[in-house]
């Protein structure tokens, strides 16, 4: 029988922390935190012997000095991270072409169709941790399943240096008797609330009517349960390097039947993907518009204009095009979803013309500058404000 | 009408005729071809109202008239003859057209001759005489430097330019520019400055092919239409009207680097990076190293895209001035790059964001005189 336990999370364990000992072996065994040590540091990472004193990723470093005062805080060197980075991501690329990387240290790999050439999922995984601890020095743990979401708790608990695959079938028993936390997707506002409730583990959360999670998380309720039995997404996002695409959606609260409206969404979408775009230095060939009609049909449309997008205006006028007449063609209806893509990633670069000295994009340049500092909403388009009320003058 | 015509005689006039054949015809007779007896000949003409084009066949005419059929039909038909004397005949109205050729046997559905749109004949106006060779080469480095999209017409055309013994061909799209001269023998009676649609002078150089004989060009006094008679062809364009950009204050005459290296290896490398540029943002990255203690300096050619790999080529090259990098559109780098033929070819640039400047050059990088080609650079990330 085909294993349809295909997907692994490959997590590299307290990666900086354990790069920082490949040139620090003396540390070994200590309690070690990469963080950088100022008053408004964090902890990037922890070694499992300063976890043990209570130190967690993301905590305030004042804090993690008090709770473990005899650790060692070493300011994180990305450069040294780095190629360790690129190597790992390298080996997981060498198994499958379906590689989307979560991190520096974490991605997904979905191995379906590799069996044959380099075994099952699981001989992968412990490949995949041997070549890892001898091309790199560092340790990696592996979780398998039928999905991400799955994989990923499996991961979690095999961590460090482990190897867990739950079988399909499994998954619901395998996550009963974990925390809610352990979740992905629970965070502590949700924990606290199921906690109200008297949910303390995932089985216990699986149990819960449907109708009575509805009423305390409204629509997440249902998708809330159905984590909780480990049914989730299969696949993994085939992430070949330039296959990526970056994308926004928006879904509406209540059906939207205004064009106005809609199109102010796709212009704040179309921001949001140029930047995304500038900061990864990239541009788009390809514009796809994606539009859900209630209940649920979904319809994509794309646009290849023939030359580099770079600028919201440009993906905007593509995508505008697009949605005038996808909706004219569906009867203009309310709309559940709208969202904007960018595909089709290239080299950004621009074409001079005759006679031009560039100054490229400076406007641009600076809203992204200005956008990276102090967040999306320090500098918006008028568009995207909420109009007047309907009786202003 | 009725005439004899050997069918490879009447095949080749097809043939040229053809090139103005409209596809995408409004009014159909323009999809037909217009056959008329003239002074003992066979008048073949088609247009597509922006190009038109006329070629005399020899022919025995047993009863002058004429008619017009579908060019297509027509063209696929004597195509297909055996090489042998063609016999065509045409009751009095044109409306039909018999053709007989060894034991062949057929009638075509011909429409009235009368309908067929009138081709302008220009017997007066200014005249340039050619060497077809200097002008089919001169077209070949230019027009493919003209813009394909109707944004401004007037970049879609080739300006032609003369004050004295010498007409300067200038094609530009916006990006990139090319400029040639044709010495001539005899200075036109009058300065020209016309712009002539770049695909009729493209249609022109198809038709020159390897002819040896002079071209005339005249041009009507009111400098509406343009016409190129060679052998027993006449070619008539549509000028395009408007003002071209003056372009010489984009040739810059100041470079910082300078890189001469031969065309062909230049050519074969950056053939091999296209093919890499092609599936990223079609970017061909070029480094100029001066040589130093008697080493050659050397020129990198470079392309990458995410989704295939990169290449990386070098060649010896002898570089004056600063070390330099610039990126093309491996289109436009191509392009000039094949219109060079084989010898050596200088680049000069002053930096990575302004013109690229290609000129032809001999053994000692004495520049050609007679060609230049701007390129404008991609502003890229290095």
């Amino acid at each position: 029988m085909v294993d349809t336990a295909t997907v692994l999370h490959v997590d590299l364990d307290a990666f900086f922390v354990a790069m920082e000992l490949l040139r620090r072996p003396e540390l070994r065994g200590r309690p070690v935190i990469v963080g950088y040590p100022g008053p408004r540091g964090v902890v990037s990472t922890a070694s499992y012997e300063a976890r043990r004193f209570g130190v967690r990723s993301a905590m305030p470093m004042a804090r993690a000095r008090e709770l473990c005062p005899g650790a060692v805080i070493l300011p994180p060197d990305f450069s040294w991270y780095a190629p360790a980075s690129r190597a790992f991501h390298a080996i997981l690329r060498s198994y499958s072409p379906a590689v989307e990387p979560v991190s520096v240290d974490e991605a997904y790999i979905d191995v379906a169709g590799s069996e044959r050439l380099f075994g099952t999922p699981a001989e992968i995984g412990a490949a995949i941790r041997e070549r890892i601890r001898a091309e790199i020095g560092i340790t990696a743990s592996v979780g398998i399943a039928v999905n991400r979401l799955v994989a990923k708790v499996a991961s979690d608990a095999a961590k460090p240096d482990g190897l867990l695959r739950v079988p399909p079938g499994e998954e619901a028993a395998f996550l009963a008797p974990r925390p809610v936390r352990d979740l992905p997707g629970v965070g502590r506002r949700t924990a606290d609330v199921l906690a109200g409730l008297g949910i303390a583990t995932i089985g216990e959360l699986a149990a819960v009517p449907e109708s009575v999670l509805e009423a305390k998380f409204g629509r997440h309720g249902a998708d809330l349960r159905r984590r909780a039995l480990g049914i989730a997404p299969g696949g993994v996002a085939s992430a070949l390097p330039g296959r990526r695409s970056i994308s926004r959606e928006h879904t509406f609260d209540r059906d939207e039947r205004s064009a106005e409206r809609l199109r102010a969404v796709l212009l704040s979408q179309a921001e949001r993907v140029a930047d995304d775009l500038a900061r990864q230095q990239r541009a788009a060939r390809t514009v796809v518009l994606k539009l859900r009609f209630p209940p649920f049909e979904t319809i994509t449309r794309s646009a290849t204009p023939g030359r580099q997008l770079l600028f919201a205006d440009e993906l905007y006028d593509t995508a505008a095009g697009l949605f005038e007449a996808a909706w004219e063609e569906h009867g203009r209806r309310p709309v559940r979803l709208i969202g904007l893509g960018a595909a089709g990633l290239t080299e950004r670069a621009r074409q001079l013309a005759l006679g031009e000295t560039p100054a490229p994009g400076a406007l641009h340049d600076a809203v992204l500058a200005l956008r990276e500092r102090y967040g999306d909403a320090v500098i918006r388009r008028a568009a995207e404000l909420p109009g007047p009320p309907a009786d202003a003058p | 009408m009725k005439v004899q015509v050997l069918q490879e005689n009447l095949q080749r006039g097809l043939a040229i005729v053809g090139r103005a054949v409209a596809t995408r015809a409004t009014i159909p007779i323009i999809s037909n071809v217009l056959l008329q007896t003239e002074e003992g000949k066979l008048r073949l003409a088609a247009t597509d109202l922006d190009i038109s084009i006329v070629a005399w066949v020899g022919a025995k005419v047993d009863e002058p008239g004429a008619t017009t059929v579908p060019a297509r039909l027509i063209n696929d038909f004597v195509a297909n003859l055996p090489a042998a004397t063609v016999s065509l005949e045409a009751p009095a109205s044109g409306r039909q057209l018999r053709i007989e050729c060894a034991r062949n046997d057929s009638t075509i559905n011909a429409m009235d001759p009368a309908d067929f749109p009138r081709i302008a004949e220009i017997r007066d106006g200014v005249a340039v005489k050619f060497d077809p060779k200097a002008l089919k080469r001169a077209i070949e480095r230019v027009e493919f430097a003209a813009a394909t999209d109707d944004s401004r017409p007037v970049l879609t055309g080739v300006h032609l330019k003369s004050d004295g013994p010498r007409l300067t061909l200038a094609a530009a799209d916006g990006f990139r520019l090319a400029v040639a001269d044709i010495q001539l023998e005899e200075s036109p009676a009058e300065a020209i400055e016309v712009i002539v649609p770049a695909r009729a002078l493209r249609e022109l150089s198809r038709l020159i092919g390897d002819s040896n004989l002079p071209v005339e060009m005249r041009i009507n006094p009111q400098r509406s239409q343009v016409l190129f008679e060679w052998d027993e062809v006449q070619m008539v364009a549509q000028l395009i009207q408007g003002t071209f950009p003056n372009y010489n204050q984009l040739i810059p005459a100041q470079f910082n680097t300078r890189m001469i290296v031969d065309v062909d290896e230049f050519k074969r490398e950056a053939r091999i990076a296209a093919i890499f540029a092609r599936d990223g943002s079609g970017i061909i990255r070029l480094i100029m190293t001066p040589g130093e203690g008697g080493m050659p300096g050397q020129l990198t050619i470079s392309a990458r895209a995410d989704e295939v790999g990169g290449n990386e080529g070098k060649l010896d090259a002898l570089v004056e001035g600063d070390a330099s990098r610039i990126a093309f559109n491996s289109r436009y780098l191509q392009d000039v790059l094949n219109v060079l033929g084989s010898g050596r070819v200088a680049l000069e640039m002053t930096s990575p964001s302004a013109q690229g400047v290609f000129r032809p050059v001999d053994e000692n990088g004495v520049p050609e005189p007679g060609y230049v080609h701007v390129v404008m650079p991609m502003f890229v990330q290095w």
